[in-house]
């Protein structure tokens, strides 16, 4: 069927929000399989956020806590939501966890998946300041290990990078670059990776026993294999911070200027990135603290490693113009990439 | 502490799953088709699963004792790993990912695992889960925690690839009815064997168009057919319609996942 019929199938506004989104009778493509997983993330961490310690004190003190080593203006804003969130835990925390449970099921949904992921971005955005404290980038603390610059930043990348959109007559070299363009992509993949060298290098991070305290202090609380598995990590680079950070560096270095690689290239960078991430999440991370029970979210881990993915070469991705097809069976609007 | 009216929301979520399930049930009538007998494991699974979950969720709602869950589940799971690896034998792994019965499977040894690892608090510890109205620090815990997680990711995932589907263009045999709407009013499973491969639906009302009252051959494979349940019906609509199964699966997936997680 030519394409002339396939736009008489569906209205305009649906075919926009299918595109890219399947491949035939609702197998998703790459992309959507990607906003999936970021789905499944949110669905996550909504449903930590209903855990018990999230409506007790702890929570606001966690909060409270990232405004330490903020300047005023940062810290500010954060000291007044714990301080709101302390008042009314219940209401505010329920609140949290309905919308991000929203979020989840609006990605996963394919007609509200746009809407979602805007919302997801203004809400990522609003977390990352009132609820992470930037990251703590601006302050000395900031490391790759424990989750810098912000895991909750990452989930507003992808949203943007996993856009349901495509470039008009440009073939993609990589998923990510379908919505915003391969120089635009790749200059958020070198900006986010250099800044994590950049962060190992801190003088905090570099101290002979900077590494080894911040893994071993993911011991508390763990069960008794992954308590082990820290005490292990940490005593592997006991007054190492040094020699460890520059490899650190060197590596989060090399996944930063990967994408610029020939398409081998980057897949073995691409690989090296998800590696150090999963390493990064087991170990600096422990699996984002949930195993403790006061965990609010997995962490930087899983959301960097799905950010490798969207960005692992691909052949050819098709633009939205030249997918656009019917499938015969049943007249529905297909995609053929 | 969790407050006890989001407690009560996911307990009265469960009792509207149970409430569809049961419908569905009464309406396709499987113990009045034989051979379709197997086809209704799935709403009885949501049954008896919803009914747990609300009792595990408030505790004024609980109906047997924890062993006797466990006992239930144990049957589900054993029932459900039987079916996948009869459909994995047809279908080969795919049955694993995609198949009509590993996400039951996980969602009946989810539930076992739930009653066989939890562990009550000192002071409930006589009052078997108690129910979760007393909030973490009233609360049971579950043992090998790790184990919890793996499950409600799994879960997690289940219900996302069930959301996409249910809102998909196609949306494949499991979740529409394009199957039921080619197929006759009153399509009946004649076969529906793993071995087989595939569903063969009769269509013998005369209101049906000549082309769908001969036998349709399913074109998927037992990992791809339409919800059993549904496709056992009358009609595959209404309460029977795959949807209505689907949205109670992604319910309780949300469900279990949540209480997975709330007693790590």
């Amino acid at each position: 069927m030519t394409e002339i019929a396939a736009a008489g199938v569906r209205p305009g506004w649906r075919s926009r929000i299918d595109a890219g989104v399947s491949t035939a009778r609702g197998t998703p493509d790459v992309r959507r399989r990607l906003q999936l997983g970021l789905a499944g993330i949110w669905l996550l961490v909504a449903l930590l956020q209903y855990q018990s310690f999230m409506f007790s004190s702890g929570f606001n003190q966690m909060i409270n806590a990232t405004a330490a080593g903020n300047p005023r203006v940062v810290a500010s804003p954060i000291t007044w939501d714990a301080t709101l969130v302390s008042h009314h835990p219940v209401l505010l925390n329920s609140i949290f966890a309905t919308i991000q449970l929203l979020i989840g099921i609006g990605i996963a949904l394919r007609p509200t998946v746009r809407l979602a992921l805007v919302a997801s971005i203004a809400w990522a955005l609003g977390v990352w300041w009132f609820g992470e404290g930037l990251g703590m980038v601006l302050t000395s603390s900031a490391s790759p290990v424990n989750g810098a610059p912000g895991a909750v930043i990452i989930y507003a990348l992808l949203a943007i990078l996993l856009w349901p959109a495509d470039r008009e007559g440009r073939q993609a070299p990589f998923t990510a670059a379908r919505a915003i363009g391969a120089p635009i992509a790749r200059a958020l993949w070198l900006l986010l990776w250099l800044s994590l060298a950049y962060f190992a290098l801190l003088p905090g991070n570099r101290a002979p026993q900077a590494l080894n305290g911040m893994i071993a202090s993911m011991e508390s609380g763990e069960p008794g294999w992954l308590a082990a598995l820290e005490r292990s990590a940490a005593s592997l680079v006991a007054h190492q911070g040094l020699t460890a950070s520059i490899v650190l560096a060197i590596a989060l270095a090399i996944i930063a200027i990967g994408v610029y690689l020939p398409a081998s290239a980057a897949k073995a960078t691409l690989v090296l990135a998800i590696v150090v991430a999963a390493v990064i999440w087991v170990f600096g991370e422990a699996f984002g603290g949930i195993l403790t029970g006061g965990g609010t979210d997995p962490n930087s881990g899983p959301l960097l490693i799905l950010l490798a993915l969207s960005y692992w070469p691909v052949r050819a991705t098709v633009t939205a113009s030249a997918r656009t097809a019917v499938i015969p069976a049943t007249g529905q609007e297909g995609t053929t990439a | 502490m969790i407050p006890a009216s989001i407690l009560d929301t996911f307990a009265a979520i469960m009792l509207a799953v149970a409430a569809v399930s049961a419908a569905r049930l009464v309406v396709a009538r499987p113990w009045q088709q034989g051979t379709q007998a197997i086809l209704a494991d799935t709403d009885i699974s949501h049954l008896l699963m919803a009914i747990a979950m609300a009792g595990m969720l408030v505790a004024s709602l609980q109906t047997l004792p924890n062993a006797a869950w466990a006992v239930v589940f144990a049957v589900l799971t054993a029932w459900f790993a039987y079916r996948v690896i009869r459909d994995a034998r047809a279908s080969g792994v795919r049955a694993l990912a995609g198949g009509h019965c590993a996400p039951h499977l996980i969602h009946a040894a989810a539930m076992l695992y739930m009653f066989v690892a939890f562990t009550a608090p000192a002071a409930h510890a006589s009052g078997g889960m108690g129910g979760m109205a007393g909030g973490m620090g009233g609360m049971g815990t579950l043992q090998v925690p790790f184990l919890a997680f793996v499950f409600a990711l799994v879960l997690i995932g289940y219900t996302i690839w069930d959301l996409d589907q249910l809102s998909g263009p196609g949306a494949g045999g499991h979740y529409s009815l394009a199957i039921a709407r080619t197929a006759p009013a009153a399509a009946v499973l004649v076969g529906a064997t793993a071995g087989s491969g595939a569903a063969v639906l009769s269509a013998p009302s005369a209101a049906a168009p000549a082309s769908a009252t001969a036998p349709v051959s399913a074109a998927a494979t037992v990992g791809q057919q339409a919800d059993a349940s549904a496709l056992a019906s009358p009609a595959g609509q209404g309460v029977l319609a795959p949807w209505v199964a689907t949205s109670c699966r992604i319910a309780m997936g949300v469900t279990m996942a949540f209480m997975l997680l709330i007693m790590i």
